[in-house]
């Protein structure tokens, strides 16, 4: 191969050599909590596979509210292999989503938001509200009654924010209720909006860990730890965790393909014991446990406001943080952490078996 | 040199048909025995081919540590340079 | 034969059963991808069956068209009576042809190609002529076929 002819070419044009260089003063410390730092990678190679397996399905779905559970239909039924890439970008989602979960609390757990890292919470935090609209985006794609009826409580759940809670509702909507406009809407987002945003945002998010370095633990960092070159020791690594993931996402998707329910009719009631994904299980339980009226006002007016507040906070946790982005030890945030995380694992199972 | 080159790109050529024959096309959604059956043998392959692909990595990457233990990669400071 | 020396690297080894197996690996990936993104793509029809009823009663000098596939067909009585059925396909670029009553030949408006009652390019760009059919009728059937294929009608 003349491969060494090409390697010139390249070279009499670009430094190489000195990107090589820049490329080998990536360290990256070692101790008993680097297998955390694997997380962001993996979250990024699931997004990676889902922007993939998204735009083929692309290629045949009808985002029109006639044939679209029809399109996904023949998608699973017709074509080659349809099935599979439905099922693994199914898969792939609740992954990614599950990935991106663990990552959010593990840097919380271990304070990475402290300073220098502030914007990359920023950035990450509102990585983590695209990712979840991807996934509402793109399960009322199908079109089905239990995705039909998801929206309406999601959108409708919008609706009763203070204030931009109307605005919310009616962008979100494209209208007074959930019909076809939502569905073109929907798909705009998904395929086209929040791919850009999230596409900018990632690239925001990565270089600003190439130019913090990792982030160590508060108790590790006075201690002189040893370092290993990203290129290529852990890059080999996150090769091999990566090659993993893929070999979990592909015997998901084969075992286990999810359905698709009947066409939606906007006028039929909802059907018996509706919940939606997941990831809003905890929303979800936390609504339920308001009563319907407190003190004369509306309960559940009440409880939005209290769960938008505890959704601040959580983003505005690196300058609530005074005692860690002076670099000292914050019990009180860590409990704060542990707090959400058991939270948000509670809730989301109490959603489930209930 | 040559022969084992040649042998090694055969055995290559045999791991490619294996991973084209294991993407063999799934018409339908899965209810027949035979396709089922298609599916579960592709799904192994898949996976041998993963971990063959991981043991590979690995091998790699001691390589690469055993050589970084010795300190050789690293360019000596002041080394002549050839005019 | 045993030799003292290793025929290659360890390096080069490695590298080679790595970059043979990812190769291996992503080829056969990237190939499932793409029979998913290639679509199975549409055969042409080597035969249609439609409503004899429908056809055979059609004014001389005059076409009606039918369904070849995706493509055009159209059936074609003459002047003198005599029916025919061909592909209304231009063979130059595909654009779909047109029958001129008055100048009985077929025209296609893409080049301003024109092709004789038989079919046969008899001016502008088309390079050949028009496809035609064989007809066959079978009581209530009409079966259009391509030129020598034998067809088997499938006992419905």
């Amino acid at each position: 191969m003349s491969c060494q002819r090409l390697r010139n070419w390249i070279e009499e044009r670009y430094d190489v050599e000195g990107m090589k260089g820049l490329a080998r003063h990536k360290l990256v410390p070692v101790h008993q909590y680097e297998i955390w730092y694997y997380t962001g990678g993996i979250a990024m190679f699931l997004f990676i596979l889902q922007f993939i397996t998204g735009m083929v399905l692309s290629f045949y779905y009808i985002p029109y509210f006639e044939h679209a559970n029809k399109s996904i239909i023949e998608i699973v039924t017709k074509l080659n292999m349809g099935w599979f890439f439905r099922s693994l970008h199914h898969w792939g989602a609740q992954l990614a989503i599950t990935a991106l979960f663990i990552h959010v609390f593990s840097t919380l757990l271990l304070k990475s938001y402290r300073k220098p890292r502030e914007l990359l919470w920023i950035s990450g935090f509102i990585l983590l509200g695209i990712s979840i609209f991807f996934g509402l985006s793109g399960y009322f794609l199908l079109w089905d009654e239990r995705a039909f009826a998801a929206v309406r409580v999601a959108t409708g759940g919008a609706g009763n924010l203070p204030v931009i809670g109307g605005f919310v509702k009616a962008f979100l909507r494209g209208g007074l209720d959930v019909t076809g406009d939502t569905l073109t809407r929907f798909y705009a987002f998904h395929v086209s909006v929040l791919p850009l945003l999230t596409l900018f945002l990632v690239g925001i998010h990565v270089l600003l860990v190439q130019y913090h370095g990792m982030s160590v633990p508060m108790s590790l960092e006075k201690k002189p730890l040893k370092q290993i070159p990203f290129f290529p020791n852990l890059f080999y690594k996150d090769l091999i965790i990566w090659l993993l993931v893929l070999g979990i996402v592909v015997s998901l998707a084969t075992l286990l393909p999810p359905e698709i329910g009947k066409k939606a009719d906007p006028l039929a009631p909802a059907p018996e014991n509706i919940k939606p994904e997941w990831y809003f299980l905890f929303l979800f339980q936390t609504l339920k446990l308001f009563p319907g009226d407190i003190l004369g006002m509306n309960g559940e007016t009440i409880a939005i406001i209290l769960i938008s507040c505890g959704i601040l906070f959580f983003f505005l946790i690196p300058f609530f943080d005074r005692r860690s982005s002076r670099g000292e030890k914050s019990v009180l945030f860590t409990w704060i952490g542990v707090f959400y995380t058991l939270y948000f694992i509670v809730m989301t199972i109490i959603g489930f078996v209930s | 040199m040559k022969k084992t080159i040649f042998a090694f790109l055969f055995v290559m050529a045999c791991a490619l048909d294996l991973l084209a024959q294991e993407a063999a096309p799934v018409e339908v959604f899965p209810s027949a025995p035979y396709d089922r059956y298609i599916i579960f043998q592709s799904l192994t392959l898949f996976w041998i081919a993963i971990i063959g692909l991981i043991i590979i990595i690995r091998m790699k990457l001691k390589e690469i540590e055993r050589v970084q233990k010795m300190g050789i990669d690293r360019e000596e400071k002041d080394i002549p340079l050839l005019d | 034969m045993k030799i003292n020396y290793s025929l290659v690297t360890r390096r080069t080894f490695l590298n080679t059963l790595f970059g043979g197996w990812l190769v291996a690996f992503c080829g056969g990936t990237f190939y499932a991808l793409l029979k998913f993104a290639f679509p199975t793509l549409g055969k042409e029809p080597d035969f249609v069956v439609l409503k004899t009823a429908d056809f055979m009663d059609i004014p001389a000098n005059s076409v009606k068209p039918f369904a070849w596939g995706g493509q055009l067909g159209l059936f074609y009585k003459k002047q003198n009576g005599s029916t025919y059925a061909l592909k209304g396909v231009c063979t130059h670029m595909e654009c779909n042809v047109t029958y001129k009553p008055e100048d009985k030949k077929f025209y296609c408006a893409c080049h301003q190609g024109w092709f004789d009652e038989d079919g046969k390019n008899i001016a502008g760009p088309p390079p050949k002529p028009l496809e035609f059919f064989d007809i066959t009728t079978e009581g209530e059937k009409l079966i259009v076929a391509k030129k020598g294929i034998k067809v088997e009608l499938p006992k419905a």
